[in-house]
């Protein structure tokens, strides 16, 4: 059985620490739900385990199915079963959604898909996260909806049975009914014996896809590593109590790739407001 | 009667080229280049309600200039061009695309887009000149460059020329180098870096071939493109 283990992580994103000496193991199979304020690296843990090139990582080690993963092209990643749902999946232009499924799928095989299997996988997907089959055909993920980029992406995990999938607010965006869509594809991927870690502020999907483990991020470590019912206490009462139960200080908001003031109308206006304070 | 025209040209382009469409045709020219450069000059003229059309896929492989001016002389008069290019190795390619809109509604749509890769250089040019009294007119410019790598260039400056008001002009001129988050966004899917240059190039190029009217040639830009990375 595959396994995600994760020691004294250290993550930095143009210069500033994120993680800082996170361990963390996930087993093929298992489902948690990983808490923890904003900012506080939960997005950085999942870019750094793909390997977006955005994020550098300063030390320790991320091994998946035995294999050292840290030092690997996020291609080679992908193939050996690791799969990482984006919160904000980006749009390619020009590139038709089907070519890419299929390109995905050949590299993840010895041997080419037949063209009839591929039809006959991508069909049953289409159906699986409810989107129309005709979408195949349109530019990935170019002028989608927020909710279908989101089913766009549980479909591309349908279609790559990863070992382990990593899903990024997969929830956000997505209306009631939508969720329940989703969730419902999540079991079956947890049905199949893939891994699931999931990161989402709604207690509601978490609800439906009944996590047996949850873990806490703050400050960029994992402090605590519990049951589900982990859930149900931050849901309620928030992360005070872990200042409080186990003397961490949480650090409001460390997110380093926003700036207080940016260019742009929206931070003339915050300029403005602070000036007419200061008067 | 209205007559309609199509020409092909597959690397057997001349060194000038002259065509008039007279009122109410249509002449559609299909132009691709998969060896030397073709340092062509066009001039094309455009009377009432007449409409030329042309497509162009450079994947030569050497270098040059190449010139196309097209003038809208009579009400109603249209042009759209449409060019998709690459250049590889350390060749120099330079496009000058005109249009002079010289009489009331007439329209005009230059749309360039362009792939530089090694160490080559693309640069695209070209006015859109709407004179006194061409009012009611759309003219637009597209000029996009990707910069495949690290020592490859591109300059993308149309411009416009506006003598009257009452038109509508729009313009976009882009160049940028491959969009780093887009690779990893693909690659994460388990395609290999190469494959995912592929697919973008392949993307970004391949709708030039809706312009098309011969199989095989759409057939052989396909094999070009995807052949190239």
């Amino acid at each position: 059985m595959a396994k995600l283990v994760i020691k004294d992580l250290y993550v930095s994103v143009k210069g500033t620490s994120i993680l800082r000496g996170l361990n963390l193991t996930v087993n093929e199979g298992e489902t948690v739900a990983l808490l923890g304020p904003n900012g506080h690296g939960k997005s950085t843990l999942f870019a750094a385990i793909m390997g977006d090139p955005k994020y550098t990582i300063d030390g320790g080690s991320i091994e998946f199915d035995g294999q050292d993963v840290a030092s690997l092209s996020p291609d080679k990643r992908s193939q050996l079963g690791l799969f990482l749902a984006m919160q904000y999946p980006a749009e390619i232009p020009g590139l038709n959604s089907s070519d890419f499924f299929k390109a995905a799928m050949n590299a993840h095989r010895e041997k080419p898909m037949a063209l009839f299997e591929y039809y006959r996988l991508l069909e049953k997907a289409y159906k699986e996260v409810g989107i129309p089959f005709e979408m195949n055909s349109r530019n990935l993920n170019e002028g989608f909806s927020g909710g279908e980029k989101k089913r766009n992406e549980i479909l591309q995990m349908r279609l790559l049975q990863p070992k382990i999938g990593m899903l990024d607010e997969i929830d956000s965006g997505l209306d009631v009914d939508a969720i329940n869509v989703v969730a419902e594809v999540l079991k079956k991927e947890h049905e199949r014996g893939a891994g699931l870690l999931v990161i989402s502020h709604y207690a509601r999907i978490l609800d439906l896809i009944q996590p047996t483990r949850a873990v806490i991020l703050i400050n960029g470590r994992i402090v605590v590593d519990g049951d589900a019912s982990l859930i149900k206490k931050v849901d309620t009462e928030g992360y005070e109590w872990i200042e409080r139960e186990l003397g961490i200080e949480v650090k409001k908001e460390i997110n380093a790739s926003m700036n207080n003031v940016s260019i742009g109308v929206c931070a003339t206006k915050e300029a403005s407001e602070a000036n007419a304070k200061g008067k | 009667m209205q007559k309609e025209n199509r020409v092909l040209y597959i690397d057997n382009l001349p060194e000038t080229l002259e065509y008039e469409v007279f009122e109410g045709d249509v002449l559609r020219l299909n132009i691709a280049t998969f060896e030397e450069f073709k340092k062509t000059k066009i001039n094309v003229k455009v009377h009432r309600d007449a409409l030329f059309e042309a497509y162009m896929a450079d994947f030569s492989t050497t270098g040059g200039k190449f010139n196309i001016d097209v003038d809208l002389l009579e009400e109603g008069a249209e042009c759209n061009w449409h060019l998709s290019s690459m250049s590889t190795k350390d060749s120099k390619k330079e496009f000058v695309t005109s249009v002079r809109h010289m009489a009331p509604h007439t329209n005009a749509t230059m749309a360039n887009y362009g792939i530089t890769r090694d160490e080559s250089r693309m640069i695209f040019k070209g006015t859109s000149t709407i004179e006194k009294g061409a009012i009611k007119t759309i003219t637009k410019q597209i000029a996009k460059v990707i910069v495949f790598d690290p020592n490859s260039d591109g300059v993308a400056s149309p411009s416009l020329v506006i003598d009257d008001n009452d038109v509508s002009a729009s313009h976009a001129a882009i160049v940028g180098r491959l969009n780093e988050q887009h690779l990893y966004y693909l690659q994460s899917r388990g395609v290999s870096l190469e494959d995912a240059k592929r697919l973008i190039a392949l993307g970004y190029l391949k709708p030039i071939e809706a312009g098309f009217a011969d199989e095989n040639v759409k057939n052989r830009i396909d094999s070009v493109i995807e052949g190239g990375f």
